[in-house]
């Protein structure tokens, strides 16, 4: 007898606790009251949520959104992390990291938005096909695709008139036109490098040179798909040796630099998506390309890096219809106009260049991105996703930036790896 | 004796130069990383980094804040410490051991390898969220400080504490009347060694508490340089600034502090 | 009460008179107020520490990850593994040796600088207080201040270099294989040795002028009399800053993530609990990361035992 009650309890018990852990569609899905949100800490991203919060706010006395601000960067992770370990995370984040969602997934944080009736059809109508990209394994939303970056090569005009090259519309197609046309600026002193990516060892650093050139080359291939590495073949080697000659001929630096090369004139281009407009304003006077391929695709077939943050919506949560309410307010053509507006960066909806079109002839610097962000690629959205980065990482940096190692056989024994992780999940 | 004072100053240059560096950096509007930008530039001079901090933090309050967190870390270690210090270094009791290897262990511990779990310990099991109390907790008695009291008690000669036992002096009262006045050096150590890791911490008090109203200085500033490094018109100057900033009172409490080093007992060492 | 009216200055010990020899006294030992002082330590000690270092123990030897209260994972016991995947992955091997190269420059160079500084801004110079600032500074900067400043000091173009003209090395300080791991020990050196000269500081204020007194009467220079006075009279001071060195250097981790960019250049200044880091935290491993942690905790643990018994002898 008292077993039995011992076994019911338990149950109940873990029942409960299904309830309100992330796999489940509890009943919670339509509650709703007050809720929390937390933002990015960057002063453009911060006057919008103000303003998106209290234009929600003001209509809706009775679900109020706290707000608050966490940084960007390398510590975000670990508070997110951490919050979901100890249960208080927010309701909504907007600025998770694509590459995080696996890892917080596992970790039973997050909310798959398929649970709301009209989640999926939300978020693929309003994103489109790129909303592919972002479903998880389990072929579940956790993410709703939320803006971009795509990052596309801006160069320094002075520096390469300096160098006798045409700075409205310089030979940067093919890698072997973009070679010869950065060893002139460089011997003409336009610039100390061609090129400065970061080229310390944090997982994330190769999204920034590799992934771009990478997704281009390869018409948009993701780093891994279908559980396999893709970056060994013959691509991936084109695109690994391109970077390797630019380092061997010291046409792109191997030391980190304090501030920002570009705008201080350190380098001659920087690969950056459209949040730097404003930083480089009166700074640099600079003309924009997307980046090289061998065989010089046109523009209008280059893909890039999307360089994107999404909004997710954390298990700890308990109104999940106010949560899911705010998150369809907040990505909503009206607050994705304003986002656009206040922040320059794109907001991940299908045509977004035809559906703010005051706002492109206003800013023609923008409309060049927000052609590009048609064709971005996501980092995969696959398990140990961090852990498959950090691994190229170290041999792309072993190989390709400080010369140990020959880049095609740094990558295939990554791929090896890469491929033995991708496998065990 | 002759080469001490030109070799302190040469010492003294290699350990100041960073640090002014860092000043003149803070004050220039554009950053001038070649040698030359090492000296002020009269045209290059301006107040404007600092006052962008300014506009941008709440300096009083998170002051106050990192007062508070600092303060409570300064107290705990300066009362519990001291004690254990004492207790571990001059007297025989039950057990003594196994707190100095407990101790040691503490100390070797990386901090990283607990943040997780002791984040989800002060948050849920003691409901610390959003509060001093849960910055402080971690802190409270600083491990470092109580060794170093421990060291010094053990320093002092045995002969002192056996005299005054046997004129029936209770322990608590041969600490207070006799340990602490010969090691009071060894007390301000603890206090300026105390003072610089909460002083410093931004990682703990930004996860207990996101709550701005309650954030000390360090997470304040360093939010703020996530914030403006790639938008300020001088990012690097923006990064120094703010690290002057935090600096300047751990160093004026230095300043202020450091005199109470001079023993009397050097002081008339010097006249002989 | 002043500290020469001291006439007896040696390591003594000694735990103050007998007590009587009961059984009792023997339980809880001779002076079992000692456990009632020490008492509020070890509650705080098991209260914040006792429950996370169990559980870094326990996630070692499971397959586990962190997890929403609530959620349903499967965690299941896997012995030995993670320490066995961390040992046979030359990275952490790497980081592990990495950080012993870091301690062997280190260590020493900081007891034998800070002893050297403390006794000179002992003396009675001119500037004291300015002296005694300067040394202090870089302790109590930010480390991202300070980072920014090395960065130029020890860029390829850096005043470093610039000094050194055709004698820099190639390629630079922090992206030299070679020369990273020493460059970071040399930084850390620099930066922590504020804080060890205030260690030594305070240990002098304790050794007594008499014996000084005493030394210069037989004879002795200020060489002999430094080493035969000042290096015994501050050995408890120096047992400290040997151990407090070595743990604050194991557990290096800052100036790799900051200074070399995640342990670059291709892994020469990685260190464990950079390792650690990564892989617990970023990559979401913390059964992996806790492995690493704990061998890191026995290997200093090891070696703080090896120096107690080379350096201290204190009791």
């Amino acid at each position: 007898m008292r077993r039995t009650i011992a076994t019911a309890a338990l149950a109940v018990m873990l029942t409960a606790a299904a309830g309100c852990g992330g796999a489940a569609p509890g009943p919670d899905a339509q509650a709703r009251g007050e809720i929390t949100v937390w933002y990015s800490n960057n002063l453009e991203e911060v006057a919008w949520g103000k303003q998106m919060v209290a234009a929600w706010n003001a209509e809706h006395a009775d679900q109020k959104i706290s707000a608050q601000e966490i940084p960007t960067g390398k510590s975000s992770e670990e508070v997110i992390g951490a919050a979901i370990t100890a249960g208080n995370a927010p309701c909504l984040i907007f600025n998770t990291s694509p590459a995080s969602i696996s890892q917080f997934q596992k970790q039973g944080g997050l909310v798959p938005l398929d649970t709301f009736s009209d989640g999926t059809s939300y978020l693929e109508g309003r994103s489109g096909d790129v909303a592919e990209q972002y479903k998880s394994s389990d072929g579940k939303y956790y993410q709703l695709p939320w803006k971009s970056n795509p990052v596309m090569i801006f160069y320094n005009k002075k520096a390469f008139a300096k160098a006798g090259i045409d700075p409205t519309n310089p030979p940067l197609r093919t890698d072997d036109e973009f070679l010869a046309t950065v060893r002139k600026v460089v011997a003409a002193k336009g610039a100390q490098y061609a090129i400065l990516p970061a080229p310390s060892n944090e997982f994330y650093q190769s999204w920034f040179d590799f992934y771009p050139l990478f997704a281009a080359e390869t018409g948009g291939s993701q780093l891994v798909a279908d559980g396999k590495a893709q970056f060994a073949g013959d691509a991936g080697r084109k695109v690994a040796q391109f970077w390797r000659t630019l380092y061997a001929e010291n046409l792109a630096g191997k030391e980190r630099y304090t501030g920002d090369a570009f705008a201080d004139g350190k380098a001659a281009m920087a690969i950056v998506g459209p949040w730097a407009i404003s930083v480089y304003k009166g700074k640099v006077d600079w003309g924009v390309v997307p980046v090289p391929t061998s065989s010089g695709r046109p523009a209008n077939q280059i893909h890039t890096f999307s360089d994107a943050k999404n909004v997710a919506m954390y298990s700890a949560c308990k109104n999940r219809g106010t949560a899911w309410d705010v998150l369809k307010f907040a990505t909503s053509k009206e607050q994705d106009g304003k986002f656009l507006q206040l922040t320059g960066q794109m907001p991940l909806r299908k045509d977004v260049a035809s559906a703010y079109p005051d706002y492109f002839a206003k800013n023609p610097d923008y409309k060049t991105f927000a052609d590009q962000a048609a064709r971005t690629v996501e980092v995969p959205n696959v398990q140990d996703s961090i852990t498959i980065w950090q691994t190229f990482r170290d041999a792309y940096s072993k190989s390709v930036i400080f010369g140990r190692q020959d880049p095609g056989t740094a990558l295939e024994e990554a791929a090896r790896r890469v491929d033995q992780l991708a496998s065990e999940s | 004796m002759r080469w001490r004072f030109p070799a302190l100053l040469a010492g003294a240059f290699v350990f100041l130069f960073p640090f002014y560096y860092m000043l003149i950096g803070s004050l220039q509007a554009e950053p001038d990383p070649s040698v030359g930008g090492a000296f002020p530039a009269p045209g290059n001079l301006t107040g404007e980094n600092y006052a962008e901090i300014d506009a941008a933090i709440n300096l009083g309050r998170t002051l106050l804040n990192s007062g508070v967190f600092t303060g409570g870390v300064i107290l705990g270690t300066m009362v519990f410490g001291v004690l254990a210090g004492y207790a571990l270094a001059r007297l025989r009791f039950r057990g003594r051991g196994l707190v100095f290897s407990l101790m040691l262990l503490i100390q070797v511990i990386p901090f990283q390898l607990l943040t997780i779990p002791l984040y989800v310990l002060v948050v849920r099991s003691y409901g610390l969220a959003d509060s001093y109390l849960g910055m402080i907790v971690p802190f409270a008695i600083n491990s470092t400080a109580v060794f170093v009291f421990r060291q010094y008690f053990l320093q002092l000669p045995g002969e002192l504490f056996d005299a005054a036992r046997i004129d029936g002096a209770s322990e608590l009262s041969i600490l207070w009347r006799v340990a602490i006045p010969l090691v009071r050096p060894a007390l301000l150590t603890g206090v300026l060694l105390t003072f610089i890791g909460p002083w410093n911490e931004f990682l703990w008090p930004f996860l207990i508490t996101k709550n701005q109203e309650l954030q000390p200085l360090a997470v304040a500033l360093s939010n703020y340089l996530t914030t403006v490094s790639a938008r300020a018109a001088n990012p690097f100057g923006a990064v120094l600034a703010g690290a002057c900033v935090l600096a300047a009172p751990a160093v004026g409490l230095f300043v202020v502090f450091q005199r109470q080093f001079i023993s009397q007992g050097l002081e008339s060492g010097l006249k002989g | 009460m002043t500290v020469t009216s001291n006439p007896v200055i040696r390591e003594t010990p000694r735990q103050g008179i007998s007590g009587r020899r009961t059984w009792f006294g023997r339980v809880i030992g001779e002076q079992p107020i000692g456990g009632a002082l020490v008492a509020p330590y070890v509650v705080f000690l098991l209260a914040v520490f006792a429950y996370p270092l169990g559980f870094a123990v326990y996630i070692s030897f499971h397959d586990y990850f962190f997890a929403a209260p609530g959620a349903i994972v499967e965690r299941p016991f896997v012995a030995f593994d993670n320490y066995v995947a961390v040992l046979s992955d030359a990275a952490v091997r790497r980081a592990f040796g990495n950080v012993l190269v870091f301690l062997l420059i280190n260590g020493p160079l900081t007891v034998v600088l800070s002893l050297v500084l403390a006794n000179a801004l002992n003396a009675a110079i001119r500037w004291r207080t300015f002296f005694r600032v300067s040394y202090y500074v870089p302790y109590v900067t930010a480390s991202v201040a300070v980072v920014g400043v090395w960065l130029f000091l020890f860029n390829s173009d850096g005043l470093v270099n610039a000094v050194l003209g055709p004698v820099a090395p190639d390629p630079s300080w922090l992206v030299n294989s070679k020369l990273a791991m020493p460059t970071v020990a040399i930084y850390v050196t620099w930066k922590q040795l504020g804080f060890f000269i205030l260690l030594y500081l305070a240990a002098l204020q304790n050794v007594s002028r008499d014996l000084y007194e005493a030394a210069a009467m037989d004879g002795a220079g200020r060489f002999q009399s430094f080493w035969n006075v000042t290096v015994p009279g501050v050995r408890p001071a120096t047992t400290l800053v040997v151990l407090l060195a070595t743990v604050t250097g194991a557990n290096l981790f800052t100036e790799p993530y900051l200074l070399t960019g995640g342990g670059g250049p291709d892994g020469a200044s990685a260190s464990p609990v950079l390792i650690m880091y990564q892989r617990g935290i970023e990559q979401g491993n913390p059964d992996v990361g806790a492995a690493i942690g704990i061998l890191l905790v026995i290997g200093v643990l090891i070696l703080a035992l090896i120096e107690r018994r080379f350096v201290g002898r204190e009791d």
